[in-house]
């Protein structure tokens, strides 16, 4: 009895480990659906630029003294302005119909990216300031992370400020009204590019934070980290329903949670083995994902 | 008019020999071809073995150079210095290259010991097995450090610390220096070859020979004999390790911590052992020693951790604690590089090179590259001892090296030399 009082509370705590830290992989998949309702498109370098927001943020850590909340403002603007340069440079000037250029266009996004830090920094993993690192909550056998509650609290106000402006602001129309129809919206006098710009833009702003955040949850930025986060951000938004961003939130929780108690159960050899067979059986049986519609974008 | 034509022609011509003959004898110089990671995550090994060798080579060629067999004094040149990336294939490519294309008498590097591995593997096994269409090139090693791999190829050479050696006399140390310390647990990256068969096949047991107790899980088959038990301990490990580029350790901390050993070996290179001992902190796993793995000792992991690294020791090949290893370090300092124990290798290859020159007697003329790059092998296979930076550095017929090492802590934030078994 007392083993398997022990075990059920080690998976209990390997599930909300898992939760808890699926909310950076849920803010990784926002962008990558967020990106993909707007222009039916997969942005590949995404996950690079959340990550080069994250050493813009930390470069003013280390330079200018940038107290915490500034950190990770740096890392949203750094971010957006990089989501900004990546939809100029991979998708303005591609034909859109062209889905296989611009997805090519994007892995080298990726690369530069990621090639440009590794020159900055020779690789060498950097140390990155966490909010709340040393809060930890012990409730009974259960301990809590304080810095995961952050980051999991702020992925919440972060997903409600974007469901806000798609629902409630002009721009969120626009950019709807791209997604659905792009012929129409330019009839109405919506400028495309414009839109997906910025659309590329909020999603950076997303991106730097979720960027931020993971560092601040590991405790150190390193370029090795660009990309197992884009694979994590593909399979979170693939799961959840591209285009969906209520289901790129419960994938990320979801994915999180699962490979947690894979690796718990099963180590770490097979425990992406797992959350890629996950992914394998999502397109096969419920291609759409957990909130995804088929896609109707003409 | 005919004579003086004939005579001025022929005037002509003599001087252009002469000409070419002075400028092909200034023109002279040993090539030398080196690689290493410098693009991708390991970038920072690359960058230090390039600044390394690049300044020993300046530091030789401005005390003279080396002597060829013809009694010419030339300077050594590096003539590049290619991106490995870490990438079997891609070093196999640049070694190919190497070997055909260029008047590179010795190639040097490089980064990986997997990439490592899959080279030697092209090389020509046993000098001289016509039977063996395999590159006659020799190839020196600074930096792959997984025990075992010059055995390959005899055209390959090393000159890289003995783990096997170093981990040995470091637990036969710290069990007289720390008696309280009874048990042990640990975790590894299993995507990287150096990391996970070190730890697997030579620290662990290596404990275990020195008296310590393994309080991970159950592994009957665990002994005190290099790579004793390594399958099961690979398997029944697996839930306490992690991959280079993990983000979440809370997993495995959580297992360690329940364990709760007096000593964790965190055998992993610095990104994720950085990851791993911030998670430890977190979790209030508070082991009263941390043992790392050799390419742990280095700048990088003060970079990504130095709070968390507090106390940690590691076995290193190199600490400025000679005067040749204070200047060879300020040298390096000074280009833009750090010395460790892998590019300190680099800086040593460099005068390898120069004492397997000179007592090879090369030409190093382009018409005599593969007789110039077998005698070199030869010579090199020749010198079984040398001078290093801290110390004699010997090698063994199977080409590895075995070179002094000292013991290194993190204190204050620094790496501290806390022993040198020497005495």
């Amino acid at each position: 009895m007392e083993d398997f009082w022990y075990e059920f509370v080690e998976v209990t705590q390997t599930i909300t480990d898992g939760l808890l830290f699926g909310s950076t992989y849920a803010l990784i998949g926002v962008g990558f659906t967020l990106i993909f309702g707007a222009m039916g498109k997969l942005n590949m370098a995404y996950a690079a630029a959340a990550l080069g927001g994250a050493y813009a943020g930390l470069a003013g850590f280390v330079l200018i003294k940038a107290p915490l909340v500034l950190v990770f403002g740096i890392s949203a603007v750094a971010a957006a302005v990089l989501g900004y340069a990546i939809y100029f440079v991979c998708f303005r000037f591609i034909p859109v119909n062209n889905h296989l250029a611009a997805l090519m266009a994007s892995v080298g996004g990726l690369f530069f990216i990621d090639e440009v830090v590794v020159h900055v920094t020779r690789g060498s993993p950097l140390t990155f300031p966490s909010m709340f690192g040393d809060v930890f909550f012990e409730i009974g056998p259960y301990g809590i992370r304080g810095d995961l509650v952050f980051v999991f609290v702020i992925g919440l106000i972060s997903t409600g400020i974007l469901l806000y402006i798609l629902f409630k602001t002009r721009l969120g129309l626009a950019t709807r009204a791209v997604a659905q129809q792009d012929v129409a919206a330019r009839l109405c006098g919506i400028g495309v590019h414009s839109t997906n710009s910025v659309t590329f833009a909020i999603a950076g702003v997303l991106g730097g934070i979720a960027g931020a955040m993971t560092a601040a949850a590991v405790g150190v930025l390193s370029p090795v980290m660009t990309v197992p986060l884009t694979i994590k951000g593909i399979i979170v938004a693939v799961i959840g329903g591209l285009g969906s961003i209520p289901g790129a939130i419960i994938a990320g929780l979801f994915v999180g949670a699962f490979e947690n108690v894979f690796l718990y159960f099963r180590g770490i050899d097979e425990r992406d083995m797992y959350v890629v067979a996950l992914l394998f059986i999502f397109l096969v049986f419920r291609p759409n994902g957990l909130f995804g519609t088929a896609i109707t974008r003409d | 008019m005919k004579r003086l034509f004939k005579g001025v022609s022929v005037g002509l011509l003599g001087c252009a020999l002469m000409f070419s003959a002075l400028t092909s004898s200034a023109d002279r110089s040993v090539k030398v071809l080196g690689w290493g990671a410098q693009s991708g995550p390991l970038k920072s090994f690359g960058v230090n073995s390039e600044t390394a060798l690049r300044s020993a080579v300046a530091e030789i060629n401005a005390a003279g150079g080396v002597k060829l067999g013809d009694g010419t004094m030339v300077p050594i040149e590096v003539i590049g210095y290619e991106d490995s990336a870490c990438k079997k294939d891609q070093n196999i490519a640049i070694l190919r290259k190497t070997a055909s294309t260029t008047d590179a008498i010795v190639a040097m590097g490089t980064t990986c010991s997997g990439a490592c591995q899959a080279m030697f593997g092209v090389l020509q096994k046993k000098v001289g097995d016509a039977s063996d269409s395999g590159l006659q090139m020799p190839m020196l090693a600074d930096t792959c450090i997984r025990p075992g791999l010059a055995k390959i190829s005899e055209w390959a050479f090393r000159n890289v610390p003995n783990e096997i050696d170093m981990y040995d006399a470091l637990f036969a140390w710290l069990s007289q220096q720390h008696p309280g310390i009874k048990t042990f647990s640990g975790g590894t990256e299993t995507d990287q070859g150096h990391s996970f068969i070190t730890h697997t096949k030579v620290i662990v047991q290596a404990a275990i020979r020195h008296g310590f107790e393994w309080v991970g899980p159950a592994v009957p088959e665990l002994g005190p004999k290099v790579g004793q038990g390594a399958k099961e301990l690979q398997a029944a490990t697996k839930t306490q390790h992690w991959l280079m580029g993990d983000t979440n350790y809370s997993v495995q901390a959580r297992k360690i911590k329940k364990q709760n050993p007096d000593m964790v070996l965190v055998s992993s290179h610095p990104f994720s052992a950085c990851g791993f001992l911030k998670e430890m902190k977190r979790q209030r796993v508070k082991p009263k020693l941390l043992v790392g793995l050799t390419s742990s000792a280095s700048q990088e992991t003060l970079n990504g951790c130095m709070k968390e690294a507090e106390g940690i020791i590691i076995p290193t090949g190199f600490a400025p604690i000679t005067p040749a290893a204070q200047k060879a370090n300020e040298i390096v300092s000074k280009a833009g590089g750090f010395l460790d124990l892998h590019s300190a290798a680099a800086w040593e290859n460099a005068y390898l090179v120069k004492a397997a020159v000179e007592a090879a007697g090369i030409s190093a003329n382009p018409d005599n590259l593969a007789e110039d790059r077998a005698k070199f092998r030869n010579a090199l296979a020749g010198i079984t001892a040398a001078e290093g930076l801290i110390g004699p550095v010997t090698r063994n017929a199977e080409g590895e090296a075995s070179k002094p090492y000292v013991y290194v802590q993190v204190v204050d934030g620094k790496w501290k030399v806390i022993h040198d078994p020497r005495g």
